[in-house]
Parts: structure tokens; sequence; C-alpha cells
């Protein structure tokens, strides 16, 4: 009232509030400012100047200073001198040397050595980075089909955000108000699945195509445990962050700090310079400073979205709808998939969860199995195009690979996802089953 | 027109050259408040398992030390363009289109964080009137509030740069930008990635245990 729209139904303050923000994304106002704006402006309008703006001016410190938020940038830090640390030589051999053996073997390797070293990276990008740089060359080295090579680390680096530490799946328990702890547990088995998942894939093929993607083996079992201490310092992390989410021994927040320590302390014995390391700290200040704002610029809006009640609303209109809730819901992730082709993973997350959220637990699903799909649908927008980050991250680590080629050596694990997703679908134990024995 | 002209000379850089600095400080006391935080953890860790004395008030002293990692680098994180948007559109745009734009997105930016700024202001000012601390450990809770108008004066200042960066390209969109953010495309994107990755190291020599071994 006060701004003179003079609209008192609250439901449509909220309705004109969503538009006006879905408009100033859509015209590439960064995510943070138009959340906050709309969110002031529709509080100013329900609540009058002072009231509206003091709510708004609060949120900003009151939702960082949260402790269950400290995770992430540990996480981040963790992130970011996961490289440092080395040990993706060494995990990638170690794969070699267990699995090379079956048909299509390195490629088989290289999805394990994504994996292992996705518990010490919570990035999709960087993780695709590193093993275009270890594993493509190798590949090459044995006669694999380049389009394979690529694809098959493209799509690797995407288990990052599934297996602990993921910071994405802090940000949705932090908005969905549900336990950190409990997100990240959820995350580990459908990782393991996924990688499980693009393994056999790879295998069926490499049956159909043996000369593209021979079988590596030879390998002593002498040679195989030798193998294995090169990887004990990533075991060790992931032992820390589960053991400590799990038992409870120390919190997330303890246990990335441990982990980001051990993982500083292998740079440091690697002779990281220093300046790698101010980088490496400038670049975590960054983006936990941008998570950060987005977090608190979408709770302003969450605030306002509170008071006029619209995601009520909205949760009513989809109940409303004569179909079952796995109808919708394959919908809701159909909606998602094309969203992901135009947003970043973080942004599509916050930007929808307010309002479809509730609708959704409304529909009788289980939060957590809805946040590890949700990420899960968010990374199939990782490989596909028209943006599909991680293929150009490929690309521009091995620009003898062009475009092309990694894009159509995706379609493959393109394929494994939609069977992920349709397993997670069918089999929701997958997700729930490790948190729910906290 | 200042295409070929001295631009090292031109206020817009002046100002840029002369206000990065403290961008970067400020990113960078961000930096060592996470790298403390990740200090503490380990220590918290080690006192109360190995001592079983763990460091009193460890929760309250993370909650109030988040703020500067949550603020102090919004302005930083905006000079090198690094908040999140969808740029679809924006991406499609040229010249003046594209500048319009731009300034459009800052006008916003600039209004809802010179209100917060004002408003953050007053929270931290009810805070330091009252003498409020944390429940446990009763520390005293202003300096964290202080923190946010100070990053947000800090923003501000920043986005002002940019503004005038953008007014000047939508008057005249051949000239160099400056003071504003230039988007990069997918490709652009992926290699400051791959950057940020390796950090300093030379993307094509290996570290030598890195080197793929026959």
């Amino acid at each position: 009232m006060i701004l003179g729209i003079g609209f008192d139904d609250p439901f449509l303050v909220g309705l004109i509030g969503l538009g006006a923000m879905l408009f100033m994304v859509t015209l590439g106002v960064r995510v943070v400012f138009a959340a906050a704006v709309v969110g002031l402006l529709g509080l100013v309008e329900l609540n009058g100047w002072d009231a509206g703006a003091g709510i708004a001016g609060t949120v900003p410190h009151s939702k960082s200073s949260s402790y269950a938020l400290s995770v992430l940038p540990m996480f981040i830090l963790i992130g970011f001198l996961a490289f440092h640390a080395g040990m993706t030589q060494q995990l990638f051999d170690c794969a070699r040397k267990w699995i090379g053996w079956v048909p299509g073997g390195l490629a088989v390797a290289t999805i394990f050595a994504t994996a292992g070293f996705a518990a010490v990276s919570g990035a999709s990008t960087a993780t695709a980075a590193v093993f275009a740089r270890v594993a493509i060359p190798d590949m090459l080295k044995y006669g694999y089909d380049r389009r394979l090579a690529a694809g098959v680390v493209a799509a690797g680096g995407t288990l990052a955000t599934l297996i602990p530490p993921s910071a994405i799946l802090v940000i949705y328990a932090i908005i969905v108000e549900e336990s950190v702890g409990k997100l990240l547990l959820a995350g580990f088995l459908p990782g393991v699945v996924s990688a499980l998942i693009y393994g056999l894939i790879i295998i069926i093929w490499a049956k159909f195509n043996p000369s593209l993607a021979p079988a590596v083996g030879g390998f002593t079992w002498q040679q195989r445990f030798a193998s294995l201490p090169g990887i004990m310092p990533i075991v060790l992390v992931v032992v820390i962050i589960m053991t400590a989410i799990y038992d409870g021994w120390a919190t997330p927040t303890e246990a990335g700090a441990l982990g980001a320590f051990i993982v500083l302390a292998l740079a440091f014995k690697r002779k990281m310079h220093l300046k790698t390391f101010h980088e490496a700290l400038m670049e975590t200040a960054k983006l936990t400073v941008m998570i950060f704002s987005l977090i608190w610029g979408i709770l302003i809006f969450v605030r306002f979205l509170g008071f006029s009640g619209l995601p009520e609303a909205f949760t009513q209109w989809i109940l409303t709808i004569n179909a079952s809730p796995m109808v919708i819901m394959i919908c809701i992730l159909l909606g998602y998939a094309v969203l992901g082709m135009f947003m970043d993973a973080i942004g599509m997350l916050l930007l929808t969860l307010p309002v479809v959220y509730p609708a959704v637990i409304a529909l009788g699903f289980d939060s957590i199995w809805f946040g590890i799909i949700v990420v899960k649908m968010a990374e199939v927008c990782l490989i596909t195009p028209p943006i599909g980050l991680n293929c150009f991250v490929v690309n521009g680590v091995r620009p003898d690979i062009p475009l092309s080629d990694v894009f159509r050596g995706i379609t493959l694990f393109f394929i494994a996802d939609i069977i992920t997703i349709g397993v997670l679908l069918a089999f929701p134990g997958i997700v729930t089953w490790l948190p729910g024995l906290l | 027109m200042d295409m070929n002209s001295d631009l090292t000379s031109h206020p817009i850089d002046r100002i840029d050259k002369l206000m990065q600095p403290i961008d970067n400080v400020f990113n960078l006391i961000a930096a060592l408040a996470i790298f403390a935080m990740m200090l503490l953890g380990v220590s918290q860790i080690g006192l109360r398992t190995i001592f079983n004395a763990p460091i009193e008030g460890y929760i309250d002293l993370v909650e109030l030390s988040m703020a500067s990692m949550a603020f102090l680098g919004a302005a930083y994180c905006q000079r090198v363009g690094a908040h999140i948007r969808m740029e679809i559109l924006i991406g499609k745009l040229h010249g003046r289109a594209l500048w319009l734009a731009e300034t459009f997105g800052t006008l916003v930016a600039l209004f809802i964080i010179g209100v917060l700024f004002y408003y953050s202001w007053q929270h931290f000012d009810r805070a330091y009137e009252l003498g409020d601390t944390t429940i446990d450990a009763e520390f005293v809770v202003w300096p964290s509030k202080l923190l946010v108008p100070i990053a947000f004066a800090l923003w501000f200042l920043r986005l002002m740069l940019q503004l005038v960066g953008s007014i000047r390209l939508v008057i005249t969109p051949g000239a160099t930008p400056l003071g504003v953010v230039v988007m990069k495309d997918v490709a652009e994107l992926a290699a400051q990635e791959i950057q940020e990755t390796f950090g300093g190291e030379d993307p094509v020599h290996f570290p030598a245990d890195e080197r793929s071994r026959p």
C-alpha cells in the first residue's frame, strides 16, 4: 500500500513480485539483486516502509551468521586445493590397475578415479579439467576413441556434486531448512550408483566396439596392492567427513576444516607455491561471497513470499491437478531440465525452490530425496547443449579434441544419467536409506 | 573519441585502479577469515578429543566471523562479474542495447544495496546501542554486524563506477569498455574454470609425479 500500488490482496502482490523477479533475471540482472529488490519492495508493500525494509535489512547478517552455513567455505576451500594436493594420477593409476581388464577398462577406471576425486572436490568443472589432463592422454595412447575419452571425463566430473563434500547440497539444505548432514550423506549412494551405471554402460558399449575401447590387463596382484597407498590420503578425507557426519564425532564444519587442513598439508608437501595458495584462497573467498549473497538475497525474497501466501496457493493448485504425484514430479523435473539449459545449477535451485519445494512436499515426496534428484538434474545440464560447461572445459584443456566430438562423446553418458534418474525415481531408498540411519 | 587516446589517464580507469587494491584487501581479509576458521575447526577437534577441553564459545565465534566471509568480498566479486546471473538473453545483445541492459541491472543493484546499506547500519546501530552479546559466550555482536554496512558501502561504490562505465558505453558504444564487466562466452568461462583449477601452474607442463607414465 505504501508503494501506492494499492493491491490489498497479498497473493496478487506475490504474483506480481514473482513476475517482476523472473523478468529481471531474464534480462540479466544478477540474481541476488533481482531477488532482494523484489523481496524488499514486496515486504514494504505488505508491511510499510520501516517494518518492511527493517526486516529486509536484518536478513543478510542474521541469515549469514548461522553455524550450519559455516561448512560451505570449508568445502569450497577443499575444492580449490584438491588439484594441488595431487593424488589424481595415483587415483587413476590405482583404478586402471584394478579394473583396466574389463571391456573399456581405462574409461571405467576414469569414472572411478573421478568418483574418488569427487570425494575431495565438490566442483564438476574442476574435476573434468583435472581428468582431462590425467586420463585422456592415457586413453588415447591405448587407442581409445577420442569422443569416448572426452565424454567420459566430462561426465565423470558431474559425480563431484553428489559425492560429499558438495556445496550445492549444503545450499539446498539451508534453503529448505533440512539437515545439512543428512543431505550430504544422502548424496553418497546416488553418486556411487551414478558411477556404477556410467561404468556399466561403458562396458556394454565397449563389448560392441572392442577396438575403440580395449581392455588393459596384465597387472599382477602385487602391482595392484602397491598402488593402494597412493590413494590413502583421499580415503582418509572421505572417512573423516563421512564418519563425522554419521557418527557425530565432529560437526560438518569441523570435519570440513580437518579435511581442508589435510588437503592443504598435502599440497604444501608437493611444494605448492605460496602464490598458488594465495590464488586458491582468493578464489575460495570469491565463491563463498557469491554463494552467501545469493542465499541472503533469496531469503529476503522468501520472507516476502511467506507474507504473500503464494507458495501455499501454488501448493493448493498443484494438489488439485488430477494426475498421479509421479507424473507431476516428472513434469517438474522436465521443467528443471529446460531451466538448467540456461542457468547455473545454484541459481536455478535458489530461484525455484521457494515456490516448488512446498508443493513437492505436499505431494508426499521426501525432502532429501527431492534434493538429490534436483541436483542430479542440474548436473545433467552441465554436460548437455547448449551450455554444457563441462564439455567446454574438456575442450579447453584438450583443444585438439573438437567441441563437437566432446558433445558426441557425451551421448552415452546422457543415456546413463536418464537411467540413473529413473532408478532413483523407482528406488527412492537408495537416497533415503543412509540419512535415515542418522 | 577516447578509442585510441591514452586510456590509462581516463578518469574511470584511474578510479578503477584506485579501488582495486581496496576490493582486493577486503577479499583477502575474507579469505584469511576462512583460513582462520579452518585452523579453529582443527584446533577444536584436537582440543576436544585429545585434551577434552573444547574452545569456549567456539560456535559463537564461528557465527560472528561468518559476516567477514559472507560480505567483505562482495565488491571484489562484483568487479570480476562473479555474482550469478542468467546470460541467455543479455549475452545476445551488443553495443548500445547491451549497455542499456547493463545500466538497468546496475541501477537495480544500486537501489537495493543502497537501501540495505542504510538498514543494515540500523541493524548494527541497535546492537551497538543495546550492547547485544551472543547468548552462550556473551561476545559483543556489533563488530560483526558493522561488517555488513562497510562491505555494502564498498559494493555501492563499485556499482557506481560500473554505472558510470555502462552509461559511457550507452553514449559511445564503440569505446573501449572501462570500469565494467565484459561478459565471457562459454569457452572463455571454461578457460577461466581451468585456470582456477590449476592455479598458477603452466597447464601444459605437468608436475613431475603427474606426468603419465609409459
